[in-house]
């Protein structure tokens, strides 16, 4: 009798173990098939744990009512306009790609031009950019994820690792252009007037960085009341000297979003040192995941 | 041994002088050749371990970095008990100074270069004072504040003199742009220096152009009395700091010390125990919390390393190159010896009808061979003394690619008496293996029979 109630438990042990294993081995091939989809579809994926935008920055900035007089801009005011031209140039809400065209003028190294491809995902604060232009240099890429920035060389076929305040290609430009604009992010206003820039009327805001790894610790902003965007920056040193002046001389406008097509960017120590980065081709379409990665950089390099 | 060996074989040295010269005059080349690439390869080994000293500012670096607010190490500590344990540590120091360093763009009217700009304590000073040459301005000049020290080639790509002033933009400790002028008070011969072009400041200077507060400190450079104890220094220092709680780790990084400062995301100098417990991501963008502080120590000799890898390959080209002309010598000896042996058989058969036994023949032709390479390995070892320090007397370019194994533009010879001495043994020993043979064959001569042969 007790053999036999032995064996019937043993018999019940075997039938659950065997149903756990199919239960099991369907949450395998589940994960599996999962697994072997490939990167979800731009702009729909998980966040990539790129820097994290404050609580709200997007939804507050959005009803925001401003000053219709610029003479009576508080600095609250002025900040909520940064971030309007930070969210207005950025792309939140898809993925961007580009092509740059950049000419380069150094009293030391003469005039030089590139041409980049650039694939941005803002809503990440990741990119990926790849030089077609000039020859010796194609293939080069940079690409920002996960707070990372790395530099590739096709030729030694390795990755370096480079930040976002070196300079690109010795030029006035630095990498930190390439990426999405988050100056109400890093800054805080210490002092706002109005003034005109050319035929605009603008309103000046003179900003500090709210922490020593900016890489510029002042800036100065000059913003079109009007269209809400930035026509100049002047980005000073910890000893306030004029470090560099970006121009922002053209604007393109793609959905909700105001693209500085064209930027000048001119040295503050040697003028005669100055860059000029042209957007053309702006595309607002998905962006697989994949192209974030170091392993799409070294194949698309080839 | 007995004299009478030696004597005979001597005298058959001497007999036939065409064949010792020729012979000789191989063996003593490849021994030339030899000499010369050793003496120049430690030339250059010494000459790199001193020029990398003037590079790093000591011959035992402790570099701190501390986290910032965002978890990112910055070039950096506060910790005074870190040089109070370095200066405690039993080893033969000479001084204990503060470094501080930054890659900065200097600029001069329209033009631009990219140096290391050091921050040097001139009070405490010995190494650069007693190194670098200085061609314009005086050590006095350097006291005044915002004065800087100029390598001579940065100050011609400028056309610059001492009293001009100079912009330097540079990168504070944490990653903020900052721009500040210096007077050129000096300028040094960098030729002398290995073609060196940092830039030297006051490290008051330095330090508030880096925007670090009075207490704090990138470097701890230690200046030896012998640079051959910087490893057991660099030991002592590390078991010092871990036995206080410091994080400590070994080596040098390729971008720190002499050859740049470590950006904050260099993973490499977190130590293992923080790797494994206190990142918060992986890769290079590993982060500590904040406030926390790591040190790295490295040695003149690891951030040596590189540069001397290059001269590990000479050394192997020199080595190759004298076991072939070995190689080619032995079988010259060989040939000749039984060339030897067939000219003095019958002279070998009347010794042996005289008393001599087979093991004084093959004495005297082992001893022949003996006095044969060792004579000339001595004679190109001698020779190699004047043409190394001749070679030493040719200008070279101090900014070339081996412009770190120079001293003062040129090359150094500086060969040892073991590696003399090793030569000798060397040649010595090939030479016995190479007389071996033809010894043997004629010890084995029967002296009836080579009379007969011969008569």
């Amino acid at each position: 009798m007790a053999n036999k109630r032995s064996m019937n438990m043993k018999l019940l042990n075997a039938r659950l173990t065997s149903k756990l294993s199919i239960v099991l081995f369907g949450l395998v091939l589940v994960f599996s098939a999962e697994a072997q989809s490939g990167p979800s579809r731009g702009g729909g994926g998980d966040p990539m744990g790129g820097i994290d935008l404050p609580p709200g920055f997007l939804e507050q900035n959005k009803d925001y009512k401003f000053p219709d007089d610029i003479t009576k801009y508080t600095a609250t005011d002025f900040l909520m306009l940064v971030r309007r031209t930070d969210i207005r140039s950025s792309f939140y809400n898809s993925d961007m790609s580009a092509t740059i065209s950049m000419v380069t003028v150094s009293p030391d190294r003469g005039t030089k031009t590139f041409k980049q491809q650039i694939f941005r995902r803002d809503k990440d604060d990741a990119f990926l950019m790849i030089t077609l232009e000039p020859e010796s240099r194609k293939g080069q890429g940079m690409l920002r994820v996960d707070n990372n920035m790395w530099r590739y060389d096709p030729t030694s076929r390795k990755f370096t690792h480079t930040t976002i305040k070196d300079t690109y290609e010795n030029s006035t430009v630095t990498n930190n252009d390439f990426r999405r604009w988050q100056r109400s992010i890093d800054y805080s206003v210490e002092k706002i007037s109005s003034g005109t820039l050319g035929n605009y009327n603008v309103i000046i805001g003179e900003l500090k960085a709210n922490n020593d790894e900016v890489p510029f610790p002042y800036i100065k902003m000059y913003i079109e009341a009007d269209r809400k965007i930035v026509l100049k920056v002047e980005e000073y040193s910890l000893s306030m000297k004029l470090l560099r002046t970006a121009y922002y001389t053209q604007y393109v406008q793609i959905g909700d979003s105001f693209v500085p097509t064209v930027q000048i960017f001119q040295d503050g120590l040697i003028p005669e040192k100055r860059s000029q980065t042209t957007y053309t081709n702006i595309s607002t379409k998905p962006l697989p995941d994949y192209y974030f990665t170091k392993e799409y950089l070294e194949r698309v390099s080839q | 041994m007995r004299l009478i060996h030696l004597k005979l074989a001597a005298r058959n040295v001497r007999r036939q002088p065409h064949r010792t010269i020729a012979l000789g005059g191989a063996v003593a080349f490849s021994a030339l050749v030899m000499a010369l690439i050793l003496g120049f390869v430690n030339g250059m080994d010494l000459a790199i371990q001193n020029n990398v000293t003037l590079y790093s500012g000591g011959h035992v670096l402790v570099s701190g970095y501390t986290a910032s607010q965002s978890g990112r190490l910055q070039n950096r500590f506060t910790d005074d008990t870190v040089v109070k344990i370095v200066e405690s540590t039993k080893a033969d120091i000479l001084t204990v100074s503060p470094i501080a360093q930054s890659r900065a763009t200097v600029v001069f009217g329209t033009r631009e270069i990219q140096l290391m700009l050091r921050g040097v304590d001139w009070s405490r000073d010995q190494l650069y004072h007693e190194s670098l040459i200085l061609t314009e301005g005086d050590w006095k000049g350097l006291e005044d504040s915002r004065t800087m020290l100029m390598s001579g080639q940065t100050a011609e790509r400028f056309g610059l003199a001492a009293g001009d002033r100079v912009i330097v933009r540079l990168s504070t400790a944490s990653g903020q742009q900052n721009v500040t002028d210096y007077k050129v008070a000096a300028i040094y011969d960098d030729r002398a220096a290995g073609g060196m072009n940092t830039a030297f400041v006051a490290f008051g200077d330095l330090a508030a152009d880096l925007n670090m507060k009075s207490n704090e400190q990138q470097q701890i450079a230690v200046f030896l009395n012998n640079s051959a104890a910087a490893e057991e220094a660099a030991q002592a220092i590390a078991a010092g700091l871990s036995a206080q709680g410091f994080a400590v780790s070994r080596g040098s990084a390729s971008n720190d010390g002499a050859l740049g400062a470590a950006t904050p995301q260099d993973a490499s100098i977190i130590p293992d125990a923080f790797q494994a417990t206190g990142g918060t991501q992986g890769g290079a963008n590993r982060r500590l919390a904040p406030g926390t502080a790591v040190y790295r120590i490295s040695t003149v000799q690891e951030l040596a390393g590189e540069i001397g890898a290059a001269l590990g390959s000479i050394r192997w080209i020199g080595y190759a190159v004298f076991a072939l002309m070995l190689l080619g010598s032995a079988t010259g000896i060989s040939n000749s010896y039984h060339m030897v042996l067939l000219e003095r058989t019958k002279e070998i058969g009347m010794l042996r009808c005289i008393g001599y036994k087979k093991k004084d023949i093959f004495s005297s032709f082992v001893w022949e061979g003996i006095l044969l390479a060792g004579g000339a390995a001595l004679v190109g070892i001698v020779l190699a003394l004047p043409i190394g320090f001749g070679i030493g007397l040719i200008p070279f370019d101090p900014h070339g690619d081996f412009g770190a194994a120079l001293v003062q533009g040129h090359l150094r010879f500086a060969p040892t008496l073991g590696q003399f001495l090793l030569i000798l043994v060397f040649v010595t020993t090939v030479a016995i293996a190479a007389v071996f043979v033809p010894a043997r064959r004629a010890a084995d001569v029967v002296p009836v029979e080579a009379l007969r042969k011969t008569a």
